[in-house]
């Protein structure tokens, strides 16, 4: 398998809409680089789950200690969005997996139209989570313009209180009307969770974008679809987490 | 899911990025049709009250959700064992974080003889609210 | 292997000088952007290097403000800032990349026969976000600097008004500079192993990177989002760790140590890799219990997630919890035990060669028997209670960061400095030098044995004068240790200049490591080696062939 020298390996393309793709000269064949970067990327995947699991604990670790709060909390959400959604991301995952497959298989016109729709998909996602954050800062549930006003501590009461959570329709309550005990923390976590988790759709809508410019080059066949596919895994774990967030986020168990 | 086909068109040659499994576009169809219709049956799940046993039950769906994308979209069906280790470890090692964590938080108030004092810790004594400030 | 003749270049009859990875090409951006393994961990050898002087400059200004009872140097605020930058610095920037960024990167190839690591560009971005996250910590010094100790406790780390956020942005970027190595280890040791070369034929330094790999993987993530969480509570208050607001500051400390725990392990399995590779060639026989150090490294990988909750006996977790982190850390000392048994057993009746680099290694047994064994101590869980954050600790935990890790480090360096830069360093210095750092280390960490069982507590400005006469003598062993690791690095930095050639093979080593020519070229073999033969196997290769001298 060794090539000695310098001359590096070349995967020919199956078409002449397509371009040639030469291996990295320091893999001895086209299976070596795929499955190097293959295992590669996988690693990285589990270093977002790792990620990710952090905020998971910090829910369920939280959903433990104030059970009242974060049902109520799940109340405020609008779960038809949230389910919407879902569905978005979902069949975005099934464009994405598609492009991959028209990819393997050189079928250049429909990995660009898959890839774009899943684009689509990406953007849908973030306008409608825009207007669910839009409707969080209108109720004062978290309003985003003073989110970093800190927490004010009146030192002649010993009260404080965060100007980002001022819930003017007083719904964080129990079943009589008393205030439930740090209503403030549900809708952090939220935020905080999705806001990370909507990071990684605009970084994957990029990713995607950026390959499709290596599609329109050709660059990727039946020979070679390894940014394809890699950056497909990087949406489908999007999909992934986002299939956590939802139940736990949106319809409080 | 057994529509899906074993496409080999694609060759086997060296200069090839090696043997891969294709799946069919009906596979990903049907895994689609799963995934949403298992999203209905999450919120359905939500409005039945199954006690204490709510959250294992909305995270069994979403762990089956979560298994159709993993083998099937993701391709781990297909994929070399080591790269499904890489990615099951993940999992294994994210729920060492959980147990032990969630373990100490449940266990914290069981008063244990080890304890000096005998006294019930109440939550509102372990976590005191900051009087009144969530409202205005 | 089937020849232990050097895979030279078969264009090596021109009589122009050789071309290795040093000469190959030249000027800043060769450097900048290079891709080569080998010029990758010189830059980190020399960064992570930089950073322990820096470190261990802290250090010495530590140990100089506690000559005194009330403090000699520092207003109680300026020592907070002073030992947190210690801290941060040694176990940041030099302690976790320093093996694996410089030793790991330039040998770990070569071991496997392969031409460079299997994600180069990675690698190189890798070594960036080392410097960034340097940078971005020297930046928070100016800017308000940080006193919260290396390990961040909420909700003190909320509240101070230091510039926790930068340092925070820095060690996210340090953490995933970590987690790209690791995960470029693991993929060039599955992937890009010479043909023959067997997961057993493989050195153990690849074994214990191998197991470090997995840890920075899996644990490093959780850090990333621990200190996000952090920034994040100090930027929009969001109440996770903040107990005015409903957090719980123990979750901060589960997350925390959930890495740094095996964080510990990420210091010094590498520290074990070069150990074993060390006492096996300075002693000329194959390694006692080649597979069970191999497996101990990975039984120590997935011990050290389970038992993190140790760190924190005194901050109010569950006793239940206690009761089985205390039970499960009991376990870590058996593999480990195994590693060291295995070192002795292999140095018995070896043909011992007591150079620097062996004397190192002799050094590291002994101090890390002590280091170890008072982990044990410190394991159990009526001990801890007394001992928990005193000196005692602190003197535990720099006999394994600093007497293990970094002695280790040291040997490493010794051992391949000849093959990386083709020169050997002044033999007697060395030696010198390495009784010097042994006499100071010791000197320096007894006393704060004796003072912590006391009670003596860390992280204080000031104490009472009762313990003056331990803080004198630990003061005096410090300024004996920078004195014996300031003559290191001067005779280190002149052998570059002033060096005679090294050996081909300089010690006698049958790893591939050593086939390959020195210093190596770019891509490290001419032709890919053919493994045939088990690892370790001296009996093949006549230690006198080896003594050519290179060019």
């Amino acid at each position: 398998m060794s090539h000695d020298g310098h001359h590096s390996v070349v995967i020919p393309a199956p078409g002449p809409e397509f371009v040639p793709h030469t291996v990295a000269h320091h893999f001895d064949t086209p299976v070596q680089e795929f499955q190097a970067a293959k295992l590669g990327f996988w690693l990285f995947l589990a270093t977002e789950i790792l990620l990710f699991g952090g905020l998971f604990a910090a829910y369920f670790y939280y959903h433990d200690l104030y059970p009242e709060t974060f049902k109520v909390g799940g109340q405020q959400l609008d779960w038809k969005l949230g389910a919407i959604n879902t569905s978005v991301l979902l069949l975005s995952s099934w464009t994405m997996a598609m492009g991959v497959r028209s990819a393997q298989t050189s079928q250049k016109q429909k990995t660009m139209m898959f890839c774009a729709l899943t684009v689509v998909g990406a953007a849908i996602f973030m306008v409608i989570k825009f207007f669910e954050y839009k409707a969080k800062t209108e109720h004062g549930l978290f309003v985003f313009p003073h989110m970093f006003d800190g927490y004010q501590v009146d030192t002649t009461t010993m009260t404080g209180s965060l100007p980002w959570f001022t819930d003017v329709h007083n719904v964080m309550v129990d079943s009589t009307g008393a205030p439930l005990p740090h209503g403030h923390l549900f809708f952090a976590i939220y935020v905080t969770m999705t806001a990370i988790h909507g990071l990684h759709v605009i970084i994957g809508a990029g990713l995607i974008l950026w390959v499709m410019k290596g599609v329109a080059k050709g660059r990727f066949h039946a020979g070679y679809y390894l940014p394809v596919d890699l950056v497909g895994l990087y949406w489908h774990l999007v999909d992934l987490i986002w299939i956590f967030l939802f139940p736990l986020l949106y319809l409080v168990p | 899911m057994s529509a899906h086909a074993h496409n080999d068109d694609h060759g086997h040659g060296e200069l090839q990025m090696g043997h891969h499994h294709v799946s069919s576009s009906a596979m990903f169809f049907n895994v689609l049709v799963a995934l949403l219709i298992l999203t209905v049956v999450t919120v359905g799940a939500s409005r039945i009250d199954f006690g204490p046993a709510n959250m294992l039950i909305a995270m069994l769906i979403a762990s089956v959700k979560a298994s159709l994308v993993i083998l099937f979209f993701m391709h781990v069906k297909w994929d070399t064992a080591i790269n499904k280790i890489v990615f099951l470890s993940s999992f294994l090692f994210l729920s060492l974080l959980f147990v032990f964590t969630l373990a100490d938080q449940a266990t914290r108030r069981i008063d244990h003889p080890m304890h000096v004092t005998k006294a019930k810790v109440s939550k509102e004594w372990a976590y005191p609210k900051p009087a009144s400030s969530e409202k205005h | 292997m089937t020849t232990h003749a050097p895979v030279l270049d078969a264009h090596k009859s021109h009589s122009e000088k050789p071309k290795h990875y040093l000469n190959c090409s030249s000027g800043f951006w060769s450097w900048a952007s290079t891709l080569d393994h080998k010029r990758i961990g010189l830059m980190y050898l020399i960064g992570t290097g930089l950073a322990f002087l820096a470190g261990g400059l802290f250090a010495l200004l530590v140990r100089l403000h506690l000559w005194q009872p009330d403090g000699m140097l520092f207003s109680n605020d300026q020592y907070n800032q002073i030992f947190t930058l210690h801290g941060a610095f040694m176990v940041f920037l030099f302690v976790i990349p320093a093996i694996p960024g410089s030793l790991g990167n330039i040998v770990l190839p070569l071991m496997l026969g392969a031409k460079d690591v299997a994600l180069p560009r990675l690698n190189l971005l890798s070594f960036y976000l080392w410097l960034s996250g340097a940078v971005l910590a020297a930046l928070a010094i100016v800017m308000g600097g940080f006193d919260t100790g290396w390990t961040f406790y909420a909700p003190y780390s909320l509240y101070t008004n230091k510039a926790v956020v930068t340092i925070g942005l820095a060690i996210f970027m340090l953490g995933f500079s970590s987690i790209f190595t690791g995960l470029n280890f693991i993929v060039t040791t599955h992937k890009l192993r010479a043909p023959g070369l067997t997961w057993f034929r493989m050195p153990l330094f690849v074994w214990a990177l191998y197991a470090t790999s997995l840890l920075q993987v899996l644990a490093t993530p959780v850090l990333g989002i621990t200190i996000l969480l952090v920034a994040f509570e100090r930027l929009y208050n969001i109440g996770i760790f903040d107990p005015r607001l409903g957090g719980d500051p123990v979750l901060f400390e589960h997350f925390f140590w959930f890495y740094s725990h095996p964080a510990v392990y990420i210091m010094v399995l590498p520290a074990f890799g070069i150990i074993s590779e060390l006492v096996t060639v300075h002693s000329r026989k194959p390694l006692f219990g080649y597979k069970l150090i191999a497996f101990s490294s990975l039984a120590i990988a997935i011990i050290s997630f389970l038992v993190w909750g140790h760190h924190m006996f005194t901050s109010g977790q569950s006793t239940y919890a206690m009761f089985a982190f205390s039970f499960l850390t009991f376990f870590v000392a058996i593999p480990t035990a195994i590693k060291e048994f295995s070192w002795v057993a292999t140095i018995w009746k070896g043909s011992i060669a007591l150079n620097s680099p062996m004397l190192y290694t002799l050094a590291f047994l002994i101090i890390f028997a002590i280091g170890g064994l008072t982990g044990v101590i410190l394991g159990s869980l009526n001990v801890d209670l007394h001992l928990h954050d005193t000196y005692f600790v602190v003197a535990h935990f720099h006999y394994v960061m600093m007497g293990s890790i970094a002695l280790a480090f040291f040997a490493g360096l010794h051992h391949w400095w000849p093959k990386m830069f083709g020169v050997m360093y002044n033999e007697t210095l060395a030696k010198i030098a390495c009784l010097v750092i042994f006499v100071g280390f010791n000197a320096t960490f007894i006393p704060q044995f004796i003072m912590g069982s006391q009670g003596m507590p860390r992280r204080y400005a000031t104490y009472v004068p009762e313990f003056q006469p331990y803080h004198s003598a630990s003061t005096i062993g410090a300024m004996i240790l920078g004195s014996g690791v300031a003559l290191m690095v001067f005779y280190l930095v002149a052998s570059l200049l002033t060096g005679k050639k090294a050996m081909q093979n300089q010690w006698g080593g049958v790893t591939l490591d050593w086939m390959s020519p020195t210093p190596p070229p770019l891509e490290n073999f001419a032709h890919t080696p053919k493994v045939t033969t088990e690892v370790y196997d001296y009996s093949t290769l006549d230690l006198k062939s080896t003594q050519t001298p290179i060019g």
